[in-house]
């Protein structure tokens, strides 16, 4: 027991340092890895100078060597405390230490502190110290203060190099186009780069690729600049990269495959959807080519709804596109009310329906909502509420 | 930082001396320079058996009018081909500019050619010294019309440029902006010294606050109190800035040359790296 507590309290403390350090994560010590060696003064010396020099090294360097081993000597009791608990849990879940890898951890944790807490990352848990604490920035500086990168006194350094690589790429291709045009020939519209379909970098991932903190301004400005390079005639010559910060935007109809008809004993078309879901209704609709505009849920026809909105539902998406009376549908539904029941099988024959119409149509069905799935879920009653939002009466005199 | 300490008194005693560099050259010319001359001359025939400590070498040269012959990087005649010599319009002149002006044309204000020429020889001096002793340079500009090609400029003299926005702190609250001690800029020089027409450059306040010797090049409607160098002449121009930057460039890169020959020094230069870079820009097109 008193194991247990102990560990218990190391985890906590863990855990602790863990949620205070995921936000320290982007502020200086954020992993710097790339260093522009170009502004060091990496030497060698030849054998009869004229001149020596006393080795000093700035006090920015011995504050930077100070800190670093400062982090060395944490890290190492952080990593002693590490496989002290693992050996304990190890015991614990009785098994070997020697074997037991952070997966068995991660179990043994879920198993030894059940939590509810509803954010994963205030859980109970046990890393290696490598994960839970950020790598410390390497020096930017050599050991007499200066500076590797040319634009560090900027403070956003790799941003302002990333600005200065665009207008180096513009000044490439003016150059380039220069000499084509004395030259007499002209950019190849074939190759001009089609933008459409993509996107610039978004900021998030742009700030991890610079290990920056970049502001919306400045992303604009980063923006700006890359729409510019690309609008250039030749831009087609630098095409890496503008690879390097272009992103494929996600088309939905091209990424959900649809699926092929099948036939039926007597040779129609089919197709089923399966799991059709909206609010607590689930079912599934079969839909059937050619056919006579029969519609069965359930066993009955259409009148199984009585109210008009919902058979409203049911056959919008056919009206929709253009097959009602050409195709059949056979739906089982179950659980829910009549507007959710209704709701997904109007899904479910959208769905099907992709696979009898053309490309064009499906885009259309899309733009119409006809294929998203409505995730909406009845809201929880309020204490001291009516209802959801509903309030009691209230009258103050 | 222990140069930076190192650099102050150095500096100072560099701004004397060349500030009354006339008057000590009349009284010490008959004595001190010739000697100076035949130890030279010495080192170069017969290469001396003990190397001597590089601050002692630092100091003696100072003594050195012009020892890395600045003065031969440009004539008054590049200065008007590079359009130094226009000014602002008259009524945008500061009065304490009045003293470079040789007077005006068509309403536009003239540089006198010849005192801008001595101003920057002096600048270009004190770039060398401080490139010489390892001194970290920052090149300031605020017009973007300019600012790539002073980046690019900084970063073939292998210095420092800035270029953007300055957030204020820089150099008087640096090790919190920083996030750890960092050593400030030896020199300042700056391309235009104004942020807009109305206002001045934060930088150029903050480095007279931290005694950072500053090169400036003032157009007429600009105030030269603050500029440790001022040199008076057109900051707007594109010529004018590509041609102080390339003697900018030129001076830091001589006193760097010097220093690495007097230490035998072989570094893995950055023009191999350029070289590098050009040729593969030239594989990509």
């Amino acid at each position: 027991m008193e194991v247990a507590l102990r560990i218990g309290v190391n985890l906590l403390k863990i855990n602790r340092v863990c949620v205070h350090s995921a936000s320290r994560i982007t502020d200086s010590y954020a992993k710097q890895i790339q260093l522009n060696r170009d502004f060091s003064t990496e030497v060698t010396v030849n054998a009869a100078p004229l001149a020596v020099k006393k080795h000093k090294v700035s006090k920015a360097m011995k504050a930077y060597l100070e800190r670093a081993r400062e982090n060395d000597e944490f890290m190492k009791t952080q990593k002693l405390e590490y496989q002290i608990g693992k050996r304990h849990l190890a015991n614990m879940m009785g098994e070997d230490a020697e074997t037991f890898t952070q997966e068995d951890i991660d179990n043994a944790i879920a198993y030894l502190f059940p939590s509810g807490i509803f954010d994963k990352r205030a859980r109970p848990l046990m890393k290696s110290p490598e994960e839970v604490f950020p790598a410390r920035k390497a020096a930017e500086f050599d050991e007499t203060g200066r500076p590797f990168h040319s634009m560090f006194y900027t403070g956003r350094p790799n941003f302002f190099k990333l600005l200065y690589d665009i207008v180096e790429e513009m000044n490439k291709i003016h150059d380039l186009e220069e000499r084509m045009l004395r030259r007499g020939t002209r950019a190849d519209a074939n190759q001009k780069i089609d933008f459409t379909g993509f996107q610039w970098m978004p900021k998030e991932q742009l700030e991890s690729m610079l290990v920056e903190q970049i502001n919306d301004l400045e992303y604009t400005n980063f923006t700006n600049a890359m729409d510019r390079l690309v609008s250039l005639p030749f831009s087609y010559k630098c095409q890496n990269f503008i690879k390097k910060f272009s992103k494929p935007l996600l088309d939905q109809t091209k990424q959900l495959e649809i699926p092929k008809p099948q036939f039926d004993a007597d040779g129609r078309q089919f197709v089923t959807t399966y799991e059709c879901l909206r609010k607590t209704a689930r079912g599934d609709v079969t839909v059937r080519m050619p056919g006579t505009g029969k519609i069965t849920i359930n066993g009955h026809d259409i009148t199984y709804f009585e109210e008009l909105q919902s058979r409203e539902q049911v056959l919008f998406p056919l009206i929709f596109a253009g097959l009602l009376g050409k195709v059949d549908v056979e739906a089982n539904v179950e659980g829910g009310g009549t507007s959710g029941q209704a709701g997904a099988i109007r899904w479910g024959i959208a769905m099907s329906l992709r696979s009898f119409v053309d490309q064009e149509m499906v885009e259309s069905m899309r733009l119409a909502g006809l294929l998203q799935r409505d995730y909406r879920r009845r809201e929880r009653k309020k204490f001291g509420q009516e209802g959801a939002r509903r309030k009691y009466t209230w009258k103050k005199r | 930082m222990v140069n930076w300490v190192i650099y102050k008194p150095d500096v100072k005693m560099l701004q004397n001396s060349l500030k009354s560099a006339a008057r000590l050259f009349k009284y010490q010319n008959a004595c001190v320079i010739p000697q100076r001359l035949q130890q030279t001359q010495a080192a170069e025939t017969t290469p001396k058996p003990e190397p001597e400590d590089i601050a002692v070498i630092e100091e003696r040269i100072l003594k050195n009018r012009d020892y890395f012959q600045v003065h031969n990087l440009f004539t008054v005649r590049d200065l008007f081909n590079a359009r130094v010599h226009y000014g602002h319009k008259e009524g945008s002149l500061d009065a304490r500019m009045r003293p470079y002006i040789y007077g005006s044309r068509l309403g536009h204000l003239i540089f006198d050619l010849d005192v801008t020429a001595s101003h920057l020889r002096d600048a270009l001096n004190i770039a060398a010294h401080i490139a010489f002793r390892d001194g970290i340079i920052l090149f300031f500009n605020r017009n973007a019309l300019n600012a790539h090609l002073v980046e690019k400029k900084a970063m073939e003299a292998g210095e420092f440029s800035h270029t953007r926005f300055w957030r204020g702190g820089i150099f008087t609250n640096a090790n919190v902006q920083f996030g750890a001690v960092t050593r400030l800029p030896d020199l300042c020089i700056f391309l235009n010294t104004q942020n807009n027409i109305l206002t001045q450059h934060v930088a150029v306040r903050d480095a007279a606050k931290m005694a950072i010797p500053t090169i400036g090049i003032v157009d007429t409607n600009c105030n030269p109190n603050l500029i440790t160098y001022p040199v008076p002449g057109n900051d707007d121009s594109p010529a004018a800035v590509e041609l102080y930057c390339n003697l900018f460039k030129a001076a830091i890169l001589r006193g760097k040359e010097k220093r690495r020959e007097l230490l035998g020094e072989t570094v893995e230069s950055n023009s191999a790296n350029t070289e590098a870079k050009s040729q593969q820009l030239n594989q990509t097109e």
